[in-house]
Order: C-alpha cells, then structure tokens, then sequence
C-alpha cells in the first residue's frame, strides 16, 4: 500500500476541520483559539507529547483490531467490549502476582488480556461462523455486557478491599509496567504497540493467513471457489482482532490505571474506527492514525479551557472524518465496481443482518 | 405497441446487442430465439426498463418512451429468474401484483388471482405457502400471474415454458392465443423452436447480440430457424497430433448428483483422455454447475464414481465472480490457485519475491497486457482476464483442465488465441475439459463431445455434426 | 412495592419500544440502522432545550421529533443515496451526535456546575380505569407517550402485516430489485422508514429528559438505542413480540431501581447485562436471522 492511498484521509481530515472550524465560527468561538489550545494541549510540552503518546496507545492496540477485522470484512464494531474484557483479565489476576518476578508478572497479566480479548472475540467469530449471527449485532450485544460485567466486578467479586470505593484492588507492585520517563506517564506499552503494528502488516500482507483473510474479505465467493477455509478464517481473524484489543486493555491496567473501575473505556473501540479508516486500514498506518486521535484527545481539555469550547468536540471531529471519508470511499468505490467499505456484493455473507 | 430501434448494449468491452430492431406489435405474438449468450436476455430487460440502453430508441404508443421500472408503460415481464420474494407466501407475491388496489389485503384477491389461474389453466399452491417451498414448476406459474394482473398491454415472457410440465406448456401456449386475441403484444423468448413456430405470429434471431432474421412464421421451418440461430459451423478440426498412449486421465462413471430432492446430476457416465479435449455441449442449467462443483470438490457426489489421474485444474465460467478477486494485484490472484498457493506459500509466509516474478514471466509469456504484477486484477480488460485465469490453470502443469465458458464475452481474437492454447496444451499429452453452450466453439475444439440436458450425458457422433439437427437438439425438439 | 415495579417496568419500556418500533420498520424497508442511540441522544437533547425555553411540552417533543428526523435524514443521504456501509455509518452517526450534543450543551447552557432542570411531562392518568386495584395506578397512570407507544405497536403491527403499504415496504427489505421491478420506489420507501423512526426515535429520547430525569445528561441515552436493536431480532421482526420483549427488558431495569433500593449487594449490573446476553443467545438459537428480512443491511443501488 503507497502512501497514495492515504491522500483521501488526508482530505477528509482536512474537510471535517473545516467544517468544524466554520461551525466554531457561527457560535463564535475562534477557530484559531481552540485549534491553538487544542496543539498546545497535545504537543505544547514534553510532558504533553508524552501523555499524547500514552492516549494514542489503547488507540493502537484497538485500530489494529478493527482494521484486522475490517479487512476480511468482518464488522467488529466490539473492540471497546474486547478491550475491556481483556482489562478485566489483567485486572483480575494482577493483585494476586505478588510474588511472582517482575518480567513473569507483566507477561502473564499481557497474556491474560490478550487471553479474554481474545475469548470475546471468539464468542462473535464462532457465531458468525457457525451459527450465521451477525458480527455486527453480537459485538454491540458482547461490548454492553462486557460493560456491564465490569461494572458488577468492581462492585463485587473484584471490589477493593476498604469496599468503600467501586474499583478493584491495585496490582501487584510486580506487575506493573515501569515508568521510565517519570513524571511522564509514557511506557513499554507504546514500544509494544508499534511493534503490534509491524507484525500485523506482515501478518496480513505477507502471511499465507493474511492473504487468507483479505481474499475472503474482498470476494467470499471466490474464496470459497478456490478452497480456502472460510470459518476458520473468520474464528481466528476475530479471536486474534479481540486478543489485540484484550491487550490493549491489559497494557493500560499494568502500566497507568493499575485497577479497574467503571467506565474503564471512553469509548477506544469506537474511535479505533475512525484510527482505522483514516489509517486505510494499513497496520503500519494505524500508529500516526492513533497518534493524531491520541492528539485530538489530549488536546481537548485544552481546548476547552482556552477556547471555552467542550472537550467532546473531537468527538464531532472524528466522526465527519468517518462520514467524509465513507463518502469518497463510495465514490470510489462505485468507480470501480465495489469497495471494502462500499456496499457489500449481494452474494456475499457479509451483513445480512 | 412498443417499438425499439438500433438497441446497443455493452458490458465493460462485451457488445451485448448491436443496434438491434425490434418491435412489439398488438395483436401479435413475437417469439424472439437465439442461442445462450445471443442477447435475448439483454433485450427483453432493456424493454422492460430493468437496464438502460447504450443507444437507440424506444416508442411507444404515443412517442418516444424513457422506459423505467415497473408496469408503468403497460409492460410487464417475467423474467428468466423469476423476481419473486423467497420469504413471503405466495399470496403476498402475487398481492404485490396488480390485482387489486386496495389497502387492506383481502380474500378477494385471491379469488381474482384463482379465477386468472383457472383461465391458464394453473392450479394454485396450498394457501399460506413460502415460495422458497415452491417447485420450480410453482414458481414460474407464480410470476406469470404476477405479470398478468397488471393486464398489461405488453408481455414480456423469458423461457416462461422451460420448467412447466407438457400439459402446462400447452394450456399456457392456449392462453397467450387468448391474449392475442384480446389485442395485447406478447414477447416469447425461447430456444424452444416448435414452441416459437406453433404459437408465434412472428420470429426475430438473435445471434451474437446481432439481429440475423425477422420471419413471419408461416413462412419459415425449424430447419431453418436451427441454421440461422446457430450460424454455418466451422470445417471440423484435422486430428490431434498427440501420439502417444490414450491413458485415461479422468473418469465418471454413473455420477448422480441429487440436492434439495432436485436431481442435478443423473448418471454422468464418461472418460477423458491424453491428448484429447472432450466438449460437453448444452444450454446452461441442464447440470454444467453442478458437475463443475463436484469437479472443484465443492460437492460431492451423490453416488458414482469420479476418478482423476494427476492433478485437476479449474478455469471457471464467471471469471469476475468465482475466478479473480479484481481487488487484489495480480500476483495475488495467483495464489487462488491451490498449487500455486502451496508453492508460493507452502507454510506460514507467502513467498513473496517468487510469486512476483513467476507472475512477471506468465504475463510476459501469455501476452497479458498489464502494468505489473502489482497491478489490480479490475485494471484488466475482459479479455486479458480470460487469459490470466487461463495461464494461472496452465502454469502449475495439470494433467487434467477444466474450462468452463471460457470464451464468454470476449471477441474472436482473443477467443481464438485461448483456443489455441487449449489445443496445444492438449496435444503436449494432457487432457482438457470444456464445457460451452457455444456449438461453435465444441466444434471447432473438440475430438469428442456430448450433449447434456436434464442431468444427462449423450455422446455426440459424428451424424451430430451437421448444424441443423444439432441445433434442434439443443432447442428441446428431439433428444 | 409490586405496583411501582409495574408502573416502573411500562415506565422502562417506553422509550426502548418507541425506538425499536421505528428500528422495525426501517429492518422491514432492508436498511439496518446502528445509529438509533444518536437519533435518540438528539431527541433527548433537543427535548430538553425546546422545553426550557419554550416551557410548552409539545413545542418539546415535536422538536425532539425533528432533531431526530435530521439525524435519521443523514443517515438516509449516506446509506440510501450514496450506499455507503450502513454499519459504519450508523457507528459514525452515534460519535457525531455524542459529540455535537455535548459540545451544544456547553454552549446552550454554560458550565454552571448545577444540574440544569426542566418540568417533567406529567402523566395522563386514565379517569376510573386508574382506580382498578394494582394494575390501575400502574398501568393508566402513565406517561402519554406509554400510550401511544401501545398504540403504535398496534398500528405498526397491522400495517406490516396486512397492509399493501406494509407488503410494499416488506418487498424492499426482500428483495429490492424485484421491488423496483414491480414499480415500487425503493429509494423512497427506505427514505420514508428512516424518517419515521427518526422521530419514534426522537420521542424515546424526549421521554428519557422530559420523564425520567427532568435534565440532560451527556449519554443519557446509555445504550438504549442498542437495546432497540436487540428488541428487534428478540422479538423476531414482529411488533407484538418487540412489546413482549420491551417489557422483558423494562422489568430488567425496573428490577434494578426497585431492589438497589432495597436489598443491597445484589449484582443489578448483571441484570442489564441480560438483555445484551439474551440477545446473543436468542440469535444462537435461531442459527442467523431466519425471520430478518433478506436483504438487510444490504446496499440497493438503481441502474
């Protein structure tokens, strides 16, 4: 993929700032006001930068989730669910490595994570696999009630031990991601993130799987005509999308939260869409992509309190980004016949539902 | 009254028809024949406003019309796959029809729609009924009574008559007389040429997307309505020039094939040979996909035998669908290929580098015209396509190759060009597959072949040859 | 303690029935609709402005109706004209709202650190009906939109049934080509359902500030629009069974309130899990979406 291909997020970035910035107008606000609070808060100083990186992290982790998925057109539209399950794993496990060796700790809390991201990937593949459920459906169903479930271990099963607060038990201290650049909250995970991000590319464009998963992603029919196994594919594809979101959820209770507590996610998983398509889906794409939206989130307060503007504004941002640029894709897309992101074949599975 | 005048249609660089006349007439049945892929379909959906013409013109009763969807202009159709909803009864189907304006659905419709039944001499399905649990037979009856409670003034009627029993077939062909005699213009689109000559006023041909005839039909004779469909046959080929021992490389024998209580496949008997390239000759729908199914290992057989020597390699018949996935680059539509996949990926990572340059040296030996291996299979013309799934079959060596339509949509060159790799491949001692519903094509090709029809095989002899009697064979007359 | 756990379950039900009601019709035309939470978010929101300054309730919900009725158009220009992924845009549409109601709130509303109030949309109480013992308080003593919600599952459940109007709009989510070819307009059927359930949408979302809380929230809507959506393939594409489900669901949340009060250290968040959970198993079940219609979700585009 050249880097051509990303001229369109480009675009579109630019028309949903735009709009946004004509809309600051009409209310008022200075454009240039909020858009400088906004680059002073995500990159104003070092420390900025850092907490930059740090947000863009779980934004990683779960664009890589969707775009793994997206790319065999698998919807998966679970990875906030798949995440938290994996944070759930990893907060649950994490007071009980006291006395297990720091690097062992880590590990085995990143692997519990990927571990229940993976399982609530599973869930949504086996259904759609083997039971002709749509993915779509299911991971809505799968991200509330691993909302839910949070919620109901951080006031019971997992509940902290003076039982006074909702949130659970802090790691062990040797499980927790070192803080090498303190007062910075950047850590490892970062590092991991990206190394994610390299090993996703090969995965999809130079590994007989990944091959595997875009064919099917781009023609079920003709995938099927030459023999290549569907079901697994789409079993694997969507327990490996959630094992990167579990994980994602894992890095951020060994490294900044250290517990769970409600409302664990703002929503990564939903803004990893739009990491994802602005990204092309490309996984080597997704880290810029990440740290753009990392930016946008960190700057945000920012920008409220020097423009006077509410934070969620981003939010606006994100999804005219998503808008616009389903819109070209379309555009495309119709050009050429069909797109990934246009309107599904009709012999496809795909949807249905 | 509809009249069409110098009708073109392309899809991508096919020309489905070319200006092509024709017209309508009230008071008249107009049977419109040719062979599969001659444009038949093409027109009766550019008349029924479902595709819009490259050029031409249509006229209706009072000026020139910009046909759209629906029964709007008195036009009414029944497609080749009928438009029915799967999931709904058949009462609804037909509710959807014009039977009667009103909100709510009543029993009276119902009462209209047996009454229009009864005229054709159709029984209706138990009430209540999904039409997915129709027989085929159903179903068609189903839309033509759909298309007939619009009492349109045109009828447009797409093999109406292939699933409906003989004495269905007889009652309907009674009842489009009726229709004729109330003043309406009747469509018939058919391979069958007895039907054509029994019920028509007028026959147009259709070959190749082109008009060759427009006859009255008192004055012409299934003879020579078989030769203008078909066309003058090409001089038998000379003898292949393979000469070494005729072992046989795939073998059927009694292959049944049976889904969904339909029989697709109906004891498939035969044998393919080193250096030869056996035709099966047949309009489609009469078991080519399924054979091909179980040929791809997608289906199995239901009882029979299929024995292959040597590897099996499959040219599909819808390259766009089932051979290529026109998104993915060049080299990549490669690794479809089951061998080539386990060359160029024979465990864990694609062999990337290998697989570019093996796609470099196909498409410089087939003469593909591309940009690269990089390239997307949809930046292709039809044609280099083809060629692509063609080399792609070729170049993992298969003693056995399967071709289904290869030669669908793409022009005499190019067509000619395939053939030729086909015959040398066949005579450098493997053995070639080739199914058409092109009689030209199995002519020009072939050492042997067979016609298949209804899930059978017959062998074709050498008496089979002369056009006329193959083209009524092929129209249901005989055989 | 039974009557107001009645009264609270019709009380839960409304907002989620009004949003699925119009979530069917929508699955009927063929267009499956992800973004009911925005659509409902923007009738919330929209509810609660035009009351506060306008003070009169149907001034309220008739703007709730339309900001939802905008919402649903957007959508509409996205998944029908342009035939752009309907599940990415229905994702897109509910970050959009989010956004834009958070961002219009502040700028409507000022940070005052106070919870902004409006009055509430009072009950419509049933005359006699209401003085039948248990069921009388519970059941006729409720909002108007409880009302109408039953109403319209009448009424939207005949008219798919037994009307041409309905079978029409079934066709579309059939199969639209065949529709198309027998005249009907898909475009402007699929059009139509999505303008209805905007504003079903918009009234569920103006129940939950002008009924529940009195003020506006950021996510208020918590999820409800995917309830909805759940209520749909639970109640397997059929009004009355959406009710049944609604109610169902209603009971869950009612449960909640009801025993949170009471009995404490009862894992209620495991209750609002179960409408979620009941879904994926009902749709296991089922093997795939035998009762959907056949072509939805998917993109129809004329020649």
């Amino acid at each position: 993929m050249s880097a051509r291909a990303l001229l369109p997020s480009l675009a579109a970035l630019l028309l949903a700032a735009l709009l946004v910035a004509v809309t600051l107008l009409l209310l008022g606000v200075s454009p240039t006001r909020a858009a400088t609070g906004l680059l002073d808060g995500a990159f104003g100083s070092p420390l900025a930068i850092t907490d930059t990186l740090v947000k863009a992290t779980p934004l990683i982790f779960c664009g890589l989730a969707v775009a793994l998925a997206f790319e065999g057109a698998l919807w998966n539209i679970g990875a906030d669910g798949q995440l938290i399950a994996g944070a759930v794993a990893a907060g649950g496990i994490g007071p009980r490595l006291a006395s297990w060796p720091h690097p062992l700790a880590v590990s085995a809390l990143l692997l519990v994570g990927a571990l229940g991201g993976g399982a609530w990937g599973w869930i949504a593949g086996w259904l759609r696999a083997r039971r002709n459920v749509s993915e779509v459906i299911s991971t809505i169903m799968l991200n509330y009630s691993a909302a839910q479930i949070l919620a109901w271990a951080v006031h019971g099963p997992l509940i902290e031990a003076s039982r006074a607060f909702p949130e659970s038990s802090a790691i062990a201290a040797s499980a927790r991601l070192q803080l090498y650049f303190a007062p910075s909250r950047l850590n490892l995970g970062m590092a991991l993130a990206a190394v994610l991000s390299g090993l996703a590319y090969l995965y999809l464009y130079r590994s007989a799987w990944g091959f595997a998963l875009r064919a099917i992603g781009r023609s079920p029919r003709a995938a099927t005509f030459h023999g290549l196994a569907t079901t697994r594919v789409i079993i694997t594809t969507l327990v490996l999308s959630g094992a990167l979101a579990g994980l994602g959820g894992a890095v951020q209770v060994t490294a900044i939260t250290h517990r769970l507590y409600e409302a664990f996610s703002p929503g990564w998983g939903y803004e990893a869409i739009a990491v994802a398509l602005v990204a092309r889906l490309n996984p080597l794409a997704i880290v810029p992509s990440a740290i753009f939206f990392g930016a946008l989130d960190n700057g945000a307060q920012a920008m409220q309190r020097a423009a006077g503007v509410s934070a969620v504004l981003v939010q606006v941002i994100e999804a005219l980004v998503i808008i616009i640029l389903l819109a070209f894709d379309s555009a495309a897309g119709r050009r050429l016949g069909r797109g990934l992101l246009s309107p599904a074949t009709p012999d496809s599975a795909e949807v249905d539902a | 009254m509809l009249v069409a005048r110098g009708i073109c249609k392309r899809f991508g660089r096919t020309v489905a028809l070319d200006r092509v006349d024709f017209h309508a007439a009230p008071g008249e049945i107009h049977a419109l024949i040719g062979e599969n892929g001659a444009g038949k379909s093409t027109l009766v959906s550019i008349l029924a406003g479902r595709l819009a013409p490259d050029a031409g013109t249509i006229t209706g009763a009072d000026g020139p019309l910009r046909i759209t969807p629906g029964t709007a202009h008195g036009v009414a159709a029944v497609f080749q796959a009928p438009l029915l909803f799967e999931q709904m009864s058949w009462e609804e189907n037909l509710a959807l029809g014009g039977f009667r304006r009103s909100t709510r659905l009543r029993p009276e419709a119902l009462a209209a729609a047996a009454r229009a039944a009864h005229d054709l001499g159709f029984a209706l399905p138990v009430p209540g009924r999904r039409v997915a649990d129709l027989a085929v037979g159903e179903r068609v009856r189903l839309a033509i009574l759909r298309a007939l409670s619009f009492a349109p003034r045109v009828l447009l009627l797409d093999e109406p008559t292939g699933a409906l029993a003989p004495a269905e077939v007889e009652q309907f062909l009674d009842h489009l007389g009726r229709l004729r005699r109330d003043g309406r213009a009747v469509v018939l689109v058919t391979h069958r040429l007895g039907e054509a000559l029994t019920v028509a006023d007028r026959i147009t041909v259709l070959r190749r997307g082109r008009k060759v005839a427009e006859v009255p039909a008192a004055a012409t004779n299934e003879r020579d309505l078989a030769t203008l469909m078909v066309g003058e046959l090409p001089p038998p080929l000379a003898a292949s020039t393979y000469e070494g021992a005729p072992a046989v490389l795939l073998s059927l024998a009694d292959l049944m094939l049976e889904k969904d209580g339909r029989r697709l496949l109906d004891g498939v008997t035969m044998e393919v040979r080193r250096g030869e390239i056996v035709g099966v000759a047949g309009v489609e729908g009469n078991g080519q996909d399924a054979l091909i199914a179980i040929l791809a290992g997608l289906a199995a057989p239901t009882a029979g035998r299929l024995l292959t020597r040597g590897a099996l390699a499959l040219i599909p018949q819808d390259r766009d669908l089932d051979g290529l996935i026109l998104e993915m680059p060049l080299w990549e539509n490669l690794l479809l290929l089951e061998p080539l996949r386990r060359r160029f990926a024979p465990r864990y990572w694609l062999r990337r580098r290998d697989a570019v340059e093996f796609c470099r040296a196909l498409l410089a030996r087939y003469a593909i015209r591309a940009g690269g291996p990089h390239d997307p299979a949809a930046a292709l013309s039809g044609g280099n396509r083809q060629r692509l799934a063609v080399a792609r079959a070729l170049a993992t060596q298969p003693e056995i190759v399967v071709a289904h339509d290869i030669a669908r949509g793409l022009d005499l060159a190019a067509t000619r060009e395939l053939h030729r790799q086909l015959r040398q491949y066949a005579e450098s001692g493997r053995a070639v597959l080739l199914l058409s519903s092109d009689l030209e094509e199995i002519f020009q090709l072939c050492s042997r072949s067979y016609l298949m029809s209804r899930g059978r095989l017959r062998p074709l002899g050498p008496a089979d040859r002369q056009a006329g009697r193959f083209g009524l064979m092929l129209s249901g007359a005989q055989g | 303690m039974l009557e107001s756990f009645l009264a609270s379950t019709i009380a839960m039900a409304t907002p989620i029935l009004l949003a699925a009601l119009g979530e069917l019709v929508v699955e009927q035309s063929g267009v499956i609709n992800i973004g009911i939470e925005g659509a409902m978010l923007s009738g919330a929101f929209a509810a609660l402005v035009a009351v506060y300054f306008s003070g009169g309730m149907i001034c309220g919900l008739v703007v709730a109706a339309a900001a939802a009725l905008a919402v649903n158009a957007l959508l509409a220009v996205l998944v029908i004209n342009i035939a752009v992924n309907q599940v990415v845009a229905g994702t897109a549409l509910n970050l959009l709202v989010a956004g834009i109601t958070g961002v219009a709130y502040r700028e409507v509303f000022g940070v005052t650190g106070r919870a902004l109030t409006v009055r509430a949309l009072a009950p419509l109480p049933l005359g006699p009906l209401t003085r039948i013992p248990l069921l009388g308080p519970a059941l006729f003593d409720q909002s108007p939109l409880a009302y109408l919600a039953l109403l319209l599952t009448a009424i939207v459940g005949y008219a798919i049934a037994r009307t041409r109007a309905g079978l029409r709009l079934r066709a579309c989510g059939e199969h639209p080509e065949a529709a198309a070819a027998l005249g009907i307009n898909v475009y402007r059927m699929r059009w139509t359902a999505l303008l209805f359930a905007g504003v079903l949408s918009g009234l569920g979302g103006a129940y939950l500030t002008l009924v529940y809380t009195n003020t506006f929230v950021e996510g208020i809507t918590g999820g409800r629009g995917f309830v909805a959506l759940a209520l749909v393939i639970i109640g397997r594409w059929r009004a009355w069974g959406i009710a049944a489900a609604a109610l169902l669901f209603g009971a869950a949340m009612a449960l909640q309130f009801t025993l949170q009060a009471t009995v404490t250290n009862l894992p209620y968040q495991l209750f609002l899990a179960l409408p979620y959970l009941l879904t994926l198993l009902v749709l296991a079940l089922m093997s795939g979406q035998a009762a959907a219609p056949s072509a939805l979700g998917r993109s129809y585009l004329r020649e």
